[in-house]
Formats: structure tokens, sequence, C-alpha cells
């Protein structure tokens, strides 16, 4: 709870002190906490091979505009299963991945979302045939695969994960992500954890300001 | 609670404090050098018959031990019933039993992990940890004498595993005369305990021999899945001692001791098969007495460890198959040198080897260690004892390792002893730390030993079954290094009223031996091995006592206190990189250092509580005993890989059990009794548990 409240304090202050900088400097741009809830990023499986093949149509997301989008360019991630690409780097390797026009990274920091403030340009990795900015596997990227019921293994966000990234156009923005589930539920029960997977609710700070490295 | 932390405190100094101590004690030691020569020992006749053995592997009375000891006497085993050396040790205060993957049972000594405890049966060590955990339910009671629990780090004597602690369980010896017993127990689960004693004893011949079979149909704690919590099994135990004093300093004794376990293996409604132990052990022991002041002895003993398993599908093909195979033999030639009634040097050289054969295995690995120890033990005055000691152990794979010992007792009257010892301990990486070369061959991935890894990775990788090499090889070729410990005990024994023994420890372990992930495979898989890096400790108070309201009632109690945590993870949540999450969906937050748990499966209390109840006029015995465990963590469940105050906890419990024995015709005995009777049961979390057991027991003497 005091997380939330203080968000919102800092959502409030932010929103004082833009307010504030617009009669100084009109030109840029206000930084928002958002919340995008149910970024449905399905996949399909191929247990014939070992190991499987996992297919389906990447979901692309757009920090400027806050939704996902069909675009080939104007893209920044993209999500499919636990999945995360950067629009940044070459292919990977992996079937329908899309291909990269921009100059998206990422990395990941151990900390609290509202505390990640600066940006450290020399740590943004991006996507290659050597893997994903984003490491993929439980407990190497963003999420751990907990399989102790083996009839409905769950994945979750591991706590104190905050990913950073630079957009395809240089922009940066920061992402904690909250859930795997549908609606963001607060409990994952059996039914939830075979059913309703693959649905991203993620707090992400954007910065619109070209040339800003700071999520203030 | 103030007073607790401040003895927590006192004890992270303890190391200064044993320093002071032992400097007190040496200035008490020149003062008291005047009153020497003062009467004799006056210990009273109720003490005389607790001697150990373990402490300084001679007979010495336990009172004068500096070191924290404990006894458990054939009494107290026959008076609760108990069939296996499980029941019993998780009665002891301190002592607890937990379960291990493998579907063993393991000991927990001032919360270190079983596999940091050495297990001897009369003085020499149970080999067959095929998971680390040495399983104490393979071990009948019946012809027990009593069981010695020395507590600390106590390589100095006994070397390579000693580092939480040695359990050696003394088992009778031939006595004058013939007489055998029958003993049978019979209980819920149609679980059947069988045993038998013959002893013969004659002149210079003596022979002892025990036979028990123990069957169980096993138990289902979750009844939703094919497999059993327990599978049924049987099994088998035939010990055999023979004595042959050739004259009265001179003796040999050459037991042996075999093991044979049947059990049903299910992995699925299609997946059947059927696990067998087999294990023997032989010791040939030879000792003469030169004179008063000089014996010696040479033994020789051997052990062997096997057990196999297997799956077959439903059309009866292989499915999975394993096998274990480890062969120990050490002969060993020690002196022991009194000089006078007081003061006692034993010395010994010895060699151990060591060969495993097993499945999934890099090779057929061996080791070699020739080991030397001498330990002085000594009454310097009246009040003053003290034990001195120090082993070398050499080794053909790792590094060397120099192992003391001191102790202290001092008597500041007749009813007040205050003890305190330093030790160092140590446990060589097993077998399986070093050649492990297994790959799951369902999910795929791969766990390398140590020294597999140098010649298995450039394999993999010219295979191309690797994508990243997270650990370079060369990492790889400094050897992984022993566990060792170094324990601090401080106690004090008081007899006034009752009998009440208090004891401060700490062990600090270095060089904890964990996995990691060395490399990544193509198919999203780890390669995994081991490596030395936590440093870890464990801390805590023990609390023992007995009171004997008259002949026929007597209560005991023993409560202690732990903190086991990891230094590493301590700093962790000091420096804030700690994060943790309410509910599914609810962001992180940082952890605090006093939200730090400490080390899995670890409860912060244990205590036991017990009444003996005699009805002489009956031939009646009975007792009332408990044990309570608080809360303890199993898993992480809240994802940070740490155990905090937010993740999900085991909940604490206490089991009650009931037995009541009466004797009827001076030679036979019936019992009845109700082990767990309030029929406690945690299937999710603890499999060794397994619910009420009511039984009843017939034991005949001839």
């Amino acid at each position: 709870m005091k997380t939330i409240q203080l968000t919102v304090l800092a959502i409030i202050c932010i929103g004082f002190t833009s307010c504030n900088n617009d009669d100084d400097t009109p030109q840029l741009i206000a930084v928002k906490a958002e919340q995008f809830v149910n970024l449905h990023a399905p996949q399909t499986s191929d247990f014939t091979t070992s190991p499987p093949t996992i297919t389906g149509d990447f979901v692309k997301f757009d920090f400027a505009t806050g939704t996902t989008t069909t675009s080939d360019t104007d893209w920044d991630i993209a999500f499919r299963g636990t999945t995360i690409l950067v629009n940044g780097g070459t292919s990977s390797g992996i079937p329908e991945e899309p291909t990269r026009t921009g100059n998206a990274g990422a990395y990941i920091l151990t900390d609290i979302f509202n505390e990640v403030n600066t940006i450290t340009e020399s740590s943004f990795e991006q996507d290659s045939a050597l893997g994903l900015a984003i490491k993929t596997g439980s407990g190497n990227g963003w999420y751990n695969y907990d399989g102790s019921n083996p009839f409905a293994p769950k994945i979750e966000p591991i706590p104190g994960k905050v990913i950073v990234f630079r957009t395809a156009d240089n922009k940066y923005a920061k992402v904690e992500i909250l859930s795997y589930y549908k609606d963001n539920p607060d409990v994952i029960t059996e039914d939830i954890a075979q059913n309703d997977s693959r649905y991203f609710t993620f707090n992400y700070v954007y910065q619109p300001n070209e040339g800003k490295t700071t999520f203030e | 609670m103030s007073i607790i932390s401040f003895l927590i405190k006192a004890m992270q100094n303890q190391y200064r404090i044993s320093i002071l101590w032992f400097a007190f004690i040496f200035s008490q030691l020149m003062l008291s050098q005047q009153q020497k020569e003062e009467e004799k020992d006056s210990t009273k006749v109720e003490t005389l018959s607790e001697v150990i053995i373990s402490a300084t592997r001679t007979k010495r009375q336990l009172t004068t031990i500096p070191l924290p000891a404990q006894l458990v006497f054939k009494k107290e085993i026959k008076s609760i019933n108990s069939v296996r050396l499980s029941d019993i040790l998780n009665e002891q205060t301190g002592l607890i039993t937990v379960p291990d993957f493998g579907g063993g049972e393991g000991i927990q000594i001032q919360g270190l992990d079983s596999a940091y405890t050495l297990i001897l049966i009369d003085g020499v060590p149970l080999i067959g940890r095929s998971a680390g955990t040495l399983d104490l339910s393979r071990i009948s009671v019946g012809n027990i004498k009593q069981i010695e629990i020395i507590k600390g780090a106590s390589s100095s004597l006994y070397g390579n595993e000693a580092l939480g602690g040695v359990i050696n369980i003394i088992t009778e010896s031939p006595k004058s005369g013939f007489n055998s017993d029958i003993n049978y127990r019979g209980g819920s689960f149609n679980t059947h305990d069988i045993n038998t004693n013959l002893n013969y004893k004659k002149n210079k011949f003596g022979v002892t021999t025990f036979l028990n079979r123990f069957s169980s149909n096993g138990y289902d704690l979750v009844d939703t899945d094919a497999v059993n919590t327990v599978e049924p099994f049987n099994n088998y135990t035939l010990i055999c001692k023979t004595t042959y004093d050739f004259t009265k300093n001179t003796k040999l004794l050459l037991s042996g001791r075999f093991y044979h376990q049947k059990q049903d293996n299910i992995a699925s409604e299609t997946l059947k098969g059927e696990s067998e132990i087999n294990e023997w052990n032989t010791l040939l022991k030879f000792d003469h007495k030169f004179n008063t002041t000089w014996s010696s002895f040479l033994e020789f003993y051997a052990s062997q460890y096997k057990a196999d398993e297997f799956l077959n599908s439903e059309i009866g093909s292989t499915f999975y198959e394993s096998n274990f195979n480890q062969l120990f033999v050490r002969p060993e030639f020690r002196t022991t040198f009194r000089f006078n009634d007081k003061n006692t040097i034993i010395g010994g050289i010895g060699l151990t080897y060591e060969r495993l054969k097993r499945t999934e295995f890099f090779g057929t690995p061996e080791f070699n260690s020739p080991y030397a120890y001498m330990q002085y033990d000594g009454n310097l005055t009246k009040k003053l004892s003290v034990i001195l000691g120090t082993r070398f152990d050499n080794h053909s794979t790792y590094q060397s390792q120099f192992s003391p010992k001191i102790a202290v007792l001092y008597k500041i009257n007749d009813k007040i002893a205050v003890k305190s010892s330093l030790g160092y301990g140590f446990k060589t990486p097993d077998f399986r730390q070093l050649y492990f070369d297994f790959t799951n061959s369902t999910v795929g991935y791969t766990v390398l030993g140590y020294n597999a890894v140098s010649s298995r990775i450039p394999q993999l990788d010219a295979n191309g079954e690797l994508i990243s090499i997270l650990v370079p090889v060369s990492a790889f070729n400094n050897g992984l290094k022993p566990e060792s410990s170094i324990s601090y005990n401080f106690g004090v024994d008081i007899k006034a009223l009752s009998n009440l023994k208090i004891n401060l420890f700490r062990n600090d372990i270095t060089n904890l031996i964990d996995t990691r992930v060395i490399a990544r495979k193509t198919n999203g898989q780890n390669v995994f091995s081991y490596y030395n890096v936590n440093e870890v400790y464990t801390q805590g108070i023990e609390f023992n006592g007995v009171y004997k309201f008259n002949e026929n009632v007597s209560i005991s109690g023993g409560y202690q206190l732990l903190y086991a945590k990891d230094k590493d993870a301590e700093k962790a949540f000091e420096n804030g990189q700690v994060f943790a999450r309410i509910t599914a969906n609810s962001p992180s937050f940082r952890l605090q250092k006093n939200d730090y748990f400490g080390l899995f499966n670890r409860s912060r209390h244990l205590a036991n509580f017990k009444i003996f109840y005699t009805i002489p006029e009956w031939n009646l015995e009975t007792n009332l005993r408990s044990t309570y465990r608080s809360k303890f963590g199993i898993f992480d469940t809240n994802g940070n890989s740490y155990l905090d105050k937010y993740d999900d906890f085991v909940n604490g419990y206490t089991i009650w059990d009931f037995a009541i024995n009466k004797t009827i015709y001076k030679h036979y005995k019936l019992g009845f009794g109700i082990d767990n009777v309030f029929n406690f049961n945690d299937p999710q979390n603890i499999s060794n548990i397994a619910g009420c057991i009511i039984y009843g027991t017939l034991n005949i003497q001839f």
C-alpha cells in the first residue's frame, strides 16, 4: 500500500513540477507513470521437436503511444509468451521474429522501480544470435518459473527487477512487470495458472523528451 | 529476551572470550598446583555408570568430559519402544531428523545439515550417502547399549565429516553366560519389527548375534497421485560380534554387520520397479595391554554399500536403472599411554581408502587418505580436566587438513562445572561433487562434478550443445576445497535440585559447497557444477534439565535456540539488495536486515519435554513425551532466492508420544503405545511424519 501511495505522490509531484516547468521551458513534455493491463502475447508450442518449437506472432509495443502496434518500424519492444525482444540489434534466430529497424536496447536492474531515475548508456544490450538483451529462462531475466505444482506451473516476476529500455528512436523507458496473468490477479490460482497466462500487466515510465536521461 | 540477545552478542565475541577463558583456566591451574595432593575423586555412585567412549576413545566418566556430550541409554530406548535410530534421536535436545529428497532421514546438529555429522557404529564410520544424507532409519536400535552424541567439530579425533558432531552407536558386547531375548513390535501401517539377541560367553570366547526384520506397508499422505509417500519395504539386519580373550591383556574382536533392504520403487502409474540396498561392514580389532601404561589397538575396518534401483515401463522394458557401489577400507593402529591415573595420551595412524562405482559418473574415482592423530586428556587437578588434540589428514585429491582441538572443564565446586571447547572440523567434497556426470533425460539439464568440468565442457562445446560458457574451464583448475568449520562451545553444568546443563555454541563454516550455472545449452537448459562459496554460521544456546521427584518420577526438558545464517545473504539484506512482493500483482519493495530469516529447514526453536513414571508394585512403567519444532521454511516462495519473513513457512508443530510397559512373570514384558497421539501430519511439507501410530510390543527374555 505504501508503495502505491508513494507512486501516487510521485506522480502528483511530477505533475506539479512539470506544471512549473511549463512556464519556463514549454517544450518539455510531462513524464507520466503509466500502467498497461493485459498485453496478450500468445504463442504456439510444437512438442514433437526437442526442445519444443515455439511459434506465433510477436505482439509489439510502442512506448510513445503507450499502445500495441502492428507497425513494422514504429515499435520498441515485442512480446511472445515469456520472451521479450527489443527493436534493436540483429535477429536471434527464433521463428517469426520481427525485423529490427531501430536502435532499441535494454538492461535489467535490481532496484525499486520508483528509485530508478538515471540511465547508464553503457549497460544497454541488444538482441543478437548470441542471445536476447532480456535473457530467457527461469531466474535469468525478468521471471521465475515455479514448477512446484507440475500441473499448473507459474511464471512470477522476480521481485526487484526493473527493465530499463532505450526505445527504437533513442528515448528511454523503465518497466516493472507485475503479472503474467489475465486481469492482473492478486492470487494465481491453479485455474488461472492453467488458463489465463501470457497477459502482461506492467508499470512503466516513458521519458518522451529527446536527450533526457532521467525519469524526472 | 534481553538475556538471550545478550548471550548471542556475547557469543559473537566468543573467540575473544575463549582466549580470556583459557587464560583464566591456566591461571587457576597455576594456583591449584599447590593444593594438588588432595583426596581422590568423590563422584557419586549414580553417575559412575555414565561412561563415554567417543570423546577420548577410552572409557571416561561423562562428568569429567569438557565437551558438550549427551548419552542415550538402552533403558530409555526400551521404555519408549523405539525401533529405528531416527525415532530416538529425534527426541534429544537440539537434534532433529529432517526428510531428504532421496527418502532418507538425516540428522541436524546445532543447525548443521546431516551431511556434516559423522555416524559411527562402535567407533567406525557408516557409509552410503548417495545424496549426502545418511539415512538413520537404516539403523535398528535393538542391540544398542548406548548412543553417544558429541556436539561441535570433532575432526581432531575423527577426521572427515565430523564437522557438526559425532554420533557413536555402542552395541552390546558379549557378557558372561548364555542369554537371549526376542522382541516384537507391531503397529499401524502394517509395520512389524521383530528382533532377537543371542549372547554367549564362557572363558575366553564370547559371541553376540542380533537379527532383525523390519517391514512396513509404508504410508501415503497424498491420495491424488499414483505414488505413496513411503512405498512398502522390508529389511533385515544381522550383526555378529565375536570376542576371544587370549589373555587378560590380549583380546580379539571380530564383528560383522549385514543389511539388506528391498522397497517398491514407483514413479507413476506406468513406471514401476524396485530399489535394493545391500550393505556390509566388518571390523577386526586386536588389542593388547603391555602394562598399566601402554596398550595398543590394531583395527581393520571395511564396508561396502550398494544401492540399485530400476524402473520398468508397462511393457516391461527398462526405463531407468541406477547403481551406487561404495567401498570403504580403513586400517588403523593406535596406542594409549596412561602415564598415571589422571593423564592419558592417545595416538593413532591409519589410512582410508574409498572407491565409488556409480552410473552417471565420470570414471571410477578412488580416494586415499593417510592420517595421524594425537590427543592428550587429563585431569590436571581435581577441578580441572583438559583435552588437547590434533589430527593431520593427507588426501590424494584434496588439500591436506590439520585439525586441532582444545577443551577445558573446570569444576567451580561440587555443584557447578563450566566447560569450553574450541575445535576444527572439515568435510571433504564427496565423490558426487567431483565426478558427477549427469544429464536429465526428460528436461535436459546437466550436472558436472568439479573434476569432470575440464574434460566434459570442451566435449559438449565440440558437439555444438553449448550456446555460451559462463564460467571458464580454467576456473576449475584449483581444486574444490574441503568445507571446514571452527566451532566454539561454552557450557555450564549445574547440579542443584535437578541437573541443569546449558551450552552456548557457534559454528563458523567456510568454503561451503554449492552449485552454480557454468554454461548455457542450446536446448535452453543449463550446465551446473559445484563450487566453494558460502560462509555460513550457526549459533545458539541449549538447555537441558532433569528433575527427579523421587525414585519413580522424573521429568526432563530441553530447549535449543538457533540462528543459522548465510553471511553473504546477511550482507545482501544489509545493503538493500533483496526485494519482495506482497501479492502476485503488487510492485516490489526493499527488504530490511531483520527480514532475513536464515537458512532453509532450520527452526528457531526446538524443545522437548518428557515425564517418566514407574509404579514398582505393578511392575509398570509409563511415559509421556512431547517434541516441539517452531516454524521453518523449505523453499523461497517469493522469488528472491532468500528465506525472508514474507515467504510461506511450514507451521511449527508439537508431537506427543505415549508408552506404557508392564513386566509379567519377570521375563515377559508387554507394551502399548501411541506415537503422535494427536495425529499431526503435514503432507505437503513433512514427508517423514506419518501421522498417529498405535502399536503393541512383546519382549521375552530367556
